[in-house]
């Protein structure tokens, strides 16, 4: 009963799971398509969304790629969960390095509007004001009360 | 090689003694090779996230400098893959199916696509080192409007390079295959190192299926 009884022959045989020959050679007729159109769709200009018809055609291909080719289909969910992760997380990556250079210097022109005071970063703003009035309120000991 | 086309060595293949069977063996096998394919993601998403940056920022200079690639010999690269991407897979199927000989003759197109697709790729680049069409500072080319194409030819050989090196790596582990397959290792009971290179392969794929769009076409 026990599969480690017998360590030599413990288990069964893998046995493959052989998808059709015409799975392969249609997914291959529809990449070459694919490919025709990604081509053909470069030499009219969409303006803007020539970048994201240009993605969008590639993620179909790659995804044709990925279901089929490396059997993500058909494989356990598992391995399309670790795919899919890193995809995400890629995502993150360009994201929140674009959000960065794509807003640099947008703070400039309020800076060399309103330069700041190194030494009284708040003067003359809102917070300045009310941290007086807690100031005021509070009577914070030491500060202004004499110690009897 | 028998007249049955048996691989030689079927009945050597014994699941090693810490796994419960063959089948949990395969898996945690190939799953191993996912999370490589997930690091090599992250190796790209590096230079898909500068090709980005710099492309939002010197958006005319990108569209000015693409426009010196050879598109054609871009699109042939891809079919060339695209075709090593079929018979690789279907390298993994014959071998799925205990079809030796099928399996090597398979490996073997897929490697000589492979050599097709560098031979181009030469072409290529020794076209663009005549040109003076090289990486930033090392940029002499004439007659250029902007002033950072040399920033998109950086992004260009650093994208095609590395995926050149994946190619010349997988021709490598072509040919450990194709010997290890002649020795007949590999059956329907064994096949994962070609399954796991299959997987590698592909992926090699995926990354050129988004940089020839990107280069090539829309710069």
């Amino acid at each position: 009963m026990d599969a480690h009884a017998n360590p030599a022959a413990h288990g069964k045989d893998h046995v493959p799971h052989v998808l059709p020959l015409s799975t392969y050679l249609k997914t291959w007729g529809a990449l070459l398509v694919l490919t025709a159109v990604t081509v053909g769709a470069s030499y009219v200009n969409f303006g803007a969304a020539n970048l994201w018809i240009a993605l969008l055609i590639a993620s179909v291909k790659a995804a044709t790629v990925a279901l089929v080719f490396m059997h993500l289909y058909y494989d356990h969910k598992f391995h399309a969960v670790i795919f899919g992760v890193s995809l995400v997380f890629l995502a993150i990556f360009i994201i929140f390095t674009m959000f960065d250079t794509q807003t640099r210097g947008r703070a400039d022109g309020i800076e060399r509007e309103r330069p700041a005071d190194i030494k009284a970063p708040f003067a003359g703003t809102q917070a300045e004001q009310k941290l007086k009035e807690q100031r005021g309120a509070l009577k914070i000991p030491g500060e202004s009360a004499p110690t009897p | 090689m028998s007249a049955t086309d048996k691989p030689a060595r079927e009945n050597e293949f014994q699941v090693a003694h810490h796994f419960d069977s063959a089948d949990v063996q395969f898996d945690a096998g190939r799953m191993g090779i996912w999370l490589f394919l997930v690091t090599e993601i992250l190796l790209f998403g590096g230079l898909f996230c500068a090709f980005a940056v710099f492309r939002s920022w010197y958006y005319a200079d990108f569209v000015e400098a693409h426009h010196h690639l050879n598109r054609v010999m871009g699109a042939v690269n891809t079919v060339v893959l695209i075709c090593s991407s079929l018979t690789m897979a279907l390298a993994v199927r014959s071998a799925q199916m205990s079809k030796t000989k099928l399996t090597s003759l398979l490996i073997g197109v897929t490697l000589a696509l492979s050599c097709v697709f560098l031979t181009i790729k030469f072409f290529e680049y020794s076209h663009k080192f005549h040109e003076g069409l090289l990486p930033g500072r090392y940029f002499t080319a004439e007659g250029f409007h902007g002033h950072h194409a040399g920033i998109f030819f950086a992004v260009y050989f650093m994208m095609t390079g590395i995926h050149g090196i994946h190619i010349l790596i997988g021709m490598g582990l072509m040919i450990w295959l194709l010997r290890r397959n002649m020795r007949g290792e590999f059956s329907s009971r064994y096949y994962a190192p070609v399954e796991g290179f299959g997987l590698y392969w592909h992926l090699v794929d995926l990354v050129w299926i988004y940089l020839f769009p990107l280069l090539y076409l829309i710069g």
